[in-house]
């Protein structure tokens, strides 16, 4: 099991503007350093991890958001394993559409896909349009997470990364799982609640100590 | 003829069908048959023979499938495995022998090449070899037994898993490199997909040739769409830019002209690549996909490649899944997936313009002057234009340089020249001595005419110029009045336009004359010496006999001036000896 690569495929939605690209390079920083940040191709990365022993394969498709390319989405999220859409708090109307995007993602992808909802530029607060009550009420509704981020001041993107990788690798256990348990043992399941509590657990130390 | 002829095309389209009625269209070359059809007939007419025929004929059936095989290239590739399964019963024996079954300069390349690249053990390359074999005569069977593609695709797909698994876990594998190991299964991919390319590529059996004309002519049709409606920021006029979008769309085109299905995606990143350099060069900071997309859109709309539609269902069915789905070429081509459906559904709405001017344009009523269209395709002569501008431009760069650096050189030379006059003017203000020079100039020119006069030895004017100022210079350092040399050697510099010039000038016409005026002596020497080896010339004899009161008359007068030097003085008393014999 440890040798295996857990190969996870993240889109990002989201309104055109919102700063999906921003994101992606905020995370990709870490790994590339400010001066070569114009050479990053910002719409396609690839990033390993390893988070407790096991090695992640992260690709993340960035989408182009305008309106005109919304029909193309379900190219785009094809048989991915998660998929983080994007809001801007300062704008009330990027949240519609995001409940549009999961809306799709769901009909399509159903529940393989582990979904988190991104409110971004939490450095514009004082413009603040979106309630915040509002949106994560709506994503515990639709079982997504919920984050708030900052891509100028680099705020809660790495986290939302990791929890996302996390609940990918909680959902791959879990589908494995299943067909475990269609075979016959049912008291795998139990098991598995507990193996993830250490995961989350171990995960963040794991990876502060990579970082 | 014609006359009779025309209606019976036109009017009996039925004739023009495939005798067995499956709807594709017959060819008088194939007996009234499809394609399709003409194969399977021609392979149970074939049959037929072969089991009427007894089994010792077999050395003469060989050799007539060989025959037919020249004479029937298209076919030979399916009916050599299809024979050998159903007419012979050794099913097992026979699929064992296929690796030498595949006769196909695809097939004989890529051997070629797999021999070169990868050197494996005996074993090995047998199994390798088997397994594409094996793969390929069952894509060749499932497409000639008109299994729909999609079905094929799926064999191929789980024939990849399967080799996949045997290349990890089967021991005869088990000493290879692993990057190897992935890179064999690559080859496996290319190997039996190139060879089997023929049959499914845009194969018969689905309506992807229909599907290839449709986005073509729905491209040319929006021929008149520009990077200002797809609201993406490519600079059509800039050379720079038009030189980048002429690559990317070459790597675009490139797509049909290759067959194995990772080279074809290999060309859609290529292509990718270049779209992402376009963006990098009309714009600051990285590459969006809200920005690379409308990019590749316009790519797209301009390339207009070659059964586009085609080659993506191709790659689709035939890549394998594995690689497709993931990592950055997967990424490429569900971008260009996407904007080959973006153009297929493309409306008034999503070029943001209203409906009406849509289809105005769509219908060709109303022409947009695209920037794009006369600079890059309408007008070639534009392209040209704008080259030999710039190569103008390079050139008048360089003149301009030139004339700047003559200016430069003449301004050099004039300061020099002015350097030289005041350095002069300095010279002679701190030697007052003025008078001196003109007596060294006298005592120069007796020195000058003495050794030129010396030339009767036979030397050559140049080694007595050589001389002459060796002796010269060695003169003046002698006394030590260098500088003095200098202003006699000067003095024409003030006068002439350039100093080197009126210095060799001088050189020359002091040369011309010494030569010349050696030249007369010498002359007279010569025929002097010659007249006394022949001792008696009786043609010579006349001249002297007439002139006589001349000669002496220029006797006495060549006696006078040969008194001067001593040398030649000799010389030239002999001549007046010689002279005055002859006239005796």
């Amino acid at each position: 099991m440890a040798t295996t690569v857990h190969n996870f495929k993240v889109v990002l939605l989201g309104k055109g503007c919102v700063g999906k690209t921003s994101i992606v390079l905020r995370y990709a920083e870490d790994k590339f350093n400010n001066d070569h940040l114009s050479t990053i191709q910002a719409s396609f990365l690839n990033k390993k991890l390893n988070i407790d022993g096991k090695r992640v394969n992260l690709a993340i498709w960035d989408t182009a958001g305008q309106e005109q390319f919304h029909a193309l989405g379900p190219l785009y999220y094809r048989s991915s394993n998660g998929a983080i859409i994007v809001y801007d708090i300062t704008d009330e109307d990027s949240l519609v559409k995001v409940k549009s995007w999961v809306k799709e993602l769901r009909k399509m992808l159903g529940s393989d896909v582990s979904l988190v909802i991104v409110g971004n530029k939490t450095d514009l607060e004082k413009d603040r349009h979106v309630n915040l009550e509002e949106a994560e009420t709506y994503a515990s509704k639709v079982g997504a997470l919920h984050w708030q981020t900052s891509a100028k001041r680099n705020e809660g993107i790495e986290e939302m990364f990791l929890t996302l990788i996390d609940k990918m690798l909680q959902r791959e256990r879990e589908i494995e799982d299943l067909q475990v348990t269609r075979q016959g043992s049912n008291h795998r399941k139990n098991v598995v609640v507990v193996d993830d509590e250490q995961v989350e657990n171990q995960t963040k130390s794991c990876c502060g100590s990579n970082t | 003829m014609n006359s009779f002829k025309q209606p019976t095309l036109r009017i009996n389209q039925a004739d023009l069908m495939c005798k067995n009625g499956c709807g594709y269209f017959s060819n008088a070359d194939w007996d009234g048959y499809c394609s399709k059809c003409h194969r399977s007939a021609l392979e149970k007419e074939r049959q037929k023979k072969l089991s009427s025929k007894p089994q010792k004929m077999s050395g003469f059936t060989k050799f007539e499938e060989k025959k037919r095989q020249q004479t029937d290239k298209k076919n030979k590739l399916i009916k050599t495995p299809v024979f050998r399964k159903t007419a012979s019963g050794r099913d097992s024996f026979r699929s064992e022998r296929q690796p030498e079954a595949i006769h196909n300069p695809e097939a004989d390349r890529l051997t070629v090449e797999y021999l070169k690249t990868y050197v494996l053990p005996e074993q090995v390359n047998k199994d390798f070899f088997k397994k594409i074999s094996y793969l390929y005569s069952m894509i060749v069977t499932e497409m000639d037994n008109n299994k729909p593609i999609e079905e094929v695709a799926e064999l191929a797909q789980k024939y990849y898993i399967n080799y996949s698994t045997r290349l990890n876990g089967h021991p005869l594998y088990a000493d290879i490199d692993p990057n190897v190991r992935a890179e064999m299964l690559e080859f496996f991919e290319k190997f039996v997909m190139s060879s089997a390319y023929e049959y499914i590529f845009c194969p018969p059996t689905t309506n992807d040739e229909e599907k290839d004309l449709i986005i073509q002519n729905r491209i040319r049709k929006l021929s008149w769409v520009n990077a200002y409606h797809l609201d993406c920021c490519i600079s059509e006029t800039s050379m720079e830019v038009r030189e980048l979008v002429y690559t990317a769309i070459t790597d675009l085109i490139g797509l049909d002209s290759v067959k194995a299905p990772q080279e074809k995606l290999a060309c859609v990143v290529r292509c990718c690549q270049s779209v992402v350099e376009i963006l990098k060069s009309c714009q600051e900071g990285p590459v969006s996909a809200d920005e690379f997309l409308p990019a590749l859109i316009f790519v797209v709309l301009k390339a207009n490649p070659a059964r586009l539609k085609s080659n993506i269902l191709y790659i689709t069915r035939f890549c394998n899944d594995s690689r497709l789905m993931q990592g950055e070429p997967g990424y490429y081509f569900t971008n260009l997936c996407c904007a080959v459906s973006f153009i297929e559904n493309l409306t008034a709405e999503s070029l943001s313009m209203n409906s009406e001017q849509f289809t105005s344009y769509m219908s060709g009523d109303s022409n947009v002057i695209s920037t794009w269209e006369s600079a890059l395709f309408a007008c070639e002569g534009m392209h040209q234009l704008t080259q030999h501008l710039s190569l103008m431009k390079d050139l008048t760069e360089r003149t301009a340089t030139i004339k700047s650096r003559a200016e430069e050189l003449r301004e050099k030379m004039q300061s020099l020249k002015d350097e030289i006059k005041s350095k002069v003017a300095t010279v002679i203000e701190k030697n007052p001595l003025e008078l001196k020079p003109p007596n060294e100039l006298q005592l120069k020119t007796p020195e000058r005419t003495h050794p030129a006069l010396r030339e009767d030895e036979g030397e050559q004017a140049s080694n007595f110029y050589t001389y002459n100022l060796q002796n010269l210079s060695v003169k003046i350092d002698q006394k030590s009045k260098f500088k003095l040399d200098l202003v006699a050697d000067q003095k024409p510099v003030e006068g002439g336009s350039g100093n080197s010039l009126t210095l060799i000038n001088y050189d020359i016409d002091v040369s011309d004359l010494s030569n010349e005026s050696d030249l007369t002596p010498e002359k007279r020497d010569d025929r002097c010496l010659l007249d006394m080896k022949e001792e008696s010339p009786e043609a010579r004899l006349p001249p002297p006999l007439e002139p006589t009161a001349h000669y002496s008359g220029f006797a006495k007068q060549g006696y006078q001036i040969p008194s001067i030097p001593c040398n030649t003085g000799n010389k030239n008393s002999d001549t007046y000896k010689n002279t005055t014999n002859n006239g005796n």
